[in-house]
């Protein structure tokens, strides 16, 4: 059955191909479709295309089946921006509670993106103010800008030659910041990496693996540990972190600890991996890095226009709670939605002939690189901040000339989280 | 029902008709008004359903909360005295309906 059909859509090293069993969307909610239009079946995905390159394989989609049940991953893939957009305008047909969810196993209770309003706001709303703008610029730009300037000394002794932008800078800098704006305190970058990596792998651990059930348990027991000390510590003494806004919430503490463990798995790789795709993206276009770097405000844009061409977040899921219809596709209740945001993101319909193309220039267009609606991303302002316009324009004013360095080429991987997993780098 | 009327850049008007407590922003997305995005679902998180009121209707809004204040001075057009954000202001007895211009840019 599907269970062994499946594969988790990052490959984790499997290569052969799962089997392209007959299932059909109806044995999904078990909804017969008399007189409605055949739902698209696509068998034609190749796991390894996606995880090296997958915008051939969505632009494809776009085209022959934006809305399509794909019996290998046994979901509904929704490929143009049209679709992934309506998905977004209406959670009480689309769900984020997907069931089943590992999530909610891996970081302990239900954390905020496996709800629905209201209770989703009761959690949601109380963090918000941390993450505004206002409180991102005055609390803690200068935060993201000493801790920059910390890894780009570390990438400075590193030297040109043998520089990894991924492995001595993004990689760091990004726990640095996610565990000073959630609040970890003296926790090191090491362990808020480790614990992200256990999180994720528990989220992801849809075969039950029970080694990274005990991995993500043995995480979850530090990190929950400390998260019942920090409770009362910022009752007492509040700051401009994440958990001090929960903790004097009147949240109850289980709902903060499932709070902050899903703030620690998804504000670690997504700017990570936003710093090395933006030098990437720059390197590839000189004229465009030339642009920006003789016009500091285009950081602004060139961060955008980035994260929607290279959405470190390619699908999120979502769940069908009544049958429904999507684009014309008819969606029985109860089935498995794959919202295909870098699909969406590189939508002609959307952005226009050249939705390929990385154009800093382009005519400004909602993306959905952060999601959208009631989840869209908590810490997309922190994002915008931390990298796009302190830790990326900071390592070229530190290093004139940084760019790729061809002879140690990066490596891409992954399509549900796609990122570079090494970038070296040179500089003059 | 209360009335929504939503004005173009280009001067072109839409008239809604919706249920009471029908934010601006929820209004105006469920009926594909060009030019409202509201990209957070409301929560005073983006700043892209910015819309510019009327003055006449200016007394009968609820008073502008700090959320909102601080949102508006992110807005991609300029943020004027009768910048407000769509989903803060909801339809109902005290605002049976209103007349707002919209933007030339959210984004
Ligand atoms: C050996 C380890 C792993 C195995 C065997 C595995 C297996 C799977 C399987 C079978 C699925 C279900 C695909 C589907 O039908 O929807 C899945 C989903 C997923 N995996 Fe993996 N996985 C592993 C580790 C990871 C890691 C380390 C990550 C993240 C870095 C990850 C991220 C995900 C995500 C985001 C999903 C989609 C979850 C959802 O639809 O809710 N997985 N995985
Ligand atoms: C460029 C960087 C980032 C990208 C591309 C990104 C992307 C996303 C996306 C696509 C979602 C929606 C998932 C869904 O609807 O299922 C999301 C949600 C979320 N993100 Fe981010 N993210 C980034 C940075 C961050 C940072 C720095 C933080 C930490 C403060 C963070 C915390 C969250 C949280 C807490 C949610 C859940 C929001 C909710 O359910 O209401 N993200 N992010
Ligand atoms: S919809 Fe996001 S601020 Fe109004």
């Amino acid at each position: 059955m599907s269970a062994n059909t499946a594969r988790c859509p990052m490959g984790h090293g499997t290569t052969e191909l799962p089997e392209q069993a007959e299932s059909r969307p109806t044995h999904v909610g078990g909804v017969q479709h008399s007189g409605a239009k055949e739902v698209p079946v696509v068998n034609w995905l190749q796991p390894a295309q996606l995880l090296a390159d997958p915008y051939g394989s969505y632009a494809r989609l776009r085209t022959e089946a934006p809305v399509a049940w794909v019996p290998m991953l046994n979901k509904f893939l929704v490929t143009s921006y049209a679709g992934c957009h309506e998905i977004e305008q209406d959670q009480s047909i689309f769900n984020a509670n997907v069931s089943g969810s590992t999530m909610n196993r891996a970081i302990g209770a239900h954390p905020m993106l496996r709800k629905d309003d209201p209770e989703h706001a009761t959690d949601r709303l109380a963090v918000n103010p941390v993450l505004r703008p206002k409180n991102i610029k005055e609390a803690w730009a200068e935060v993201f800008a000493r801790n920059a300037d910390i890894y780009l000394d570390e990438l400075e002794d590193v030297g040109p030659d043998n520089a990894d932008l991924n492995r001595d800078y993004a990689a760091p800098l990004a726990a640095k910041n996610l565990g000073d704006l959630v609040g970890l305190k003296d926790v090191d970058v090491q362990t808020v990496r480790t614990w992200s990596h256990d999180f994720i792998a528990g989220i992801g651990n849809v075969l039950d693996d029970p080694e990274i059930w005990r991995r993500c348990e043995a995480s979850t027991e530090q990190a929950d540990a400390l998260i019942n000390e920090l409770i009362p510590h910022y009752q007492l003494h509040p700051n401009a972190s994440m958990l001090s806004a929960w903790a004097n919430s009147g949240l109850p503490d289980a709902n903060i600890a499932a709070n902050v463990k899903l703030s620690i798995s998804g504000g670690m790789n997504e700017p990570q991996h936003m710093v090395t795709n933006i030098v990437w993206a720059l390197s590839n276009h000189p004229d465009q890095r030339e642009q920006v770097l003789a016009d500091p405000t285009g950081w602004t844009a060139v961060f955008d226009e980035a994260v929607r061409w290279l959405s470190p977040i390619g699908m999120y899921p979502r769940e069908t709670t009544v049958d429904t219809v999507l684009e014309g596709v008819r969606i029985p209740a109860g089935s498995g939605i794959a919202v295909v945001v870098a699909a969406a993101n590189h939508d002609p319909a959307q952005f226009g002939e050249n939705a390929e193309d990385f154009d800093i220039s382009r005519p400004k267009k909602s993306h959905l690189a952060f999601g959208a609606g009631v989840h869209l991303c908590a810490g997309h302002w922190a994002a915008k901040s931390a990298i796009g316009q302190i830790a990326v324009p900071k390592a070229y004013e530190r290093f004139p000339g940084l760019r790729i360095e061809e002879s140690r080429p990066g490596q891409w991987a992954g399509w549900v989280f796609r990122g570079l997993t090494s970038l070296p780098v040179t500089w003059n | 029902m209360p009335s929504i009327t939503f004005t173009q850049p280009d001067g072109t008007a839409q008239r809604l008709e919706v249920e009471q407590g029908t934010t601006l922003m929820r209004a105006a997305v469920s009926n594909g008004i060009d030019g409202i995005v509201g990209e957070c679902g409301g929560q005073a998180m983006c700043a892209t359903c910015h819309v510019y009121i009327r003055p006449e209707y200016a007394d009968a809004l609820p008073e502008l909360g700090a959320d909102e204040d601080e949102m508006l001075d992110c807005t991609a057009a300029e943020r004027t005295e009768r910048s407000r954000l769509g989903c803060q202001i909801s339809t109902g007895a005290s605002l049976p309906e209103i007349i707002v211009d919209i933007p030339a840019g959210q984004v």
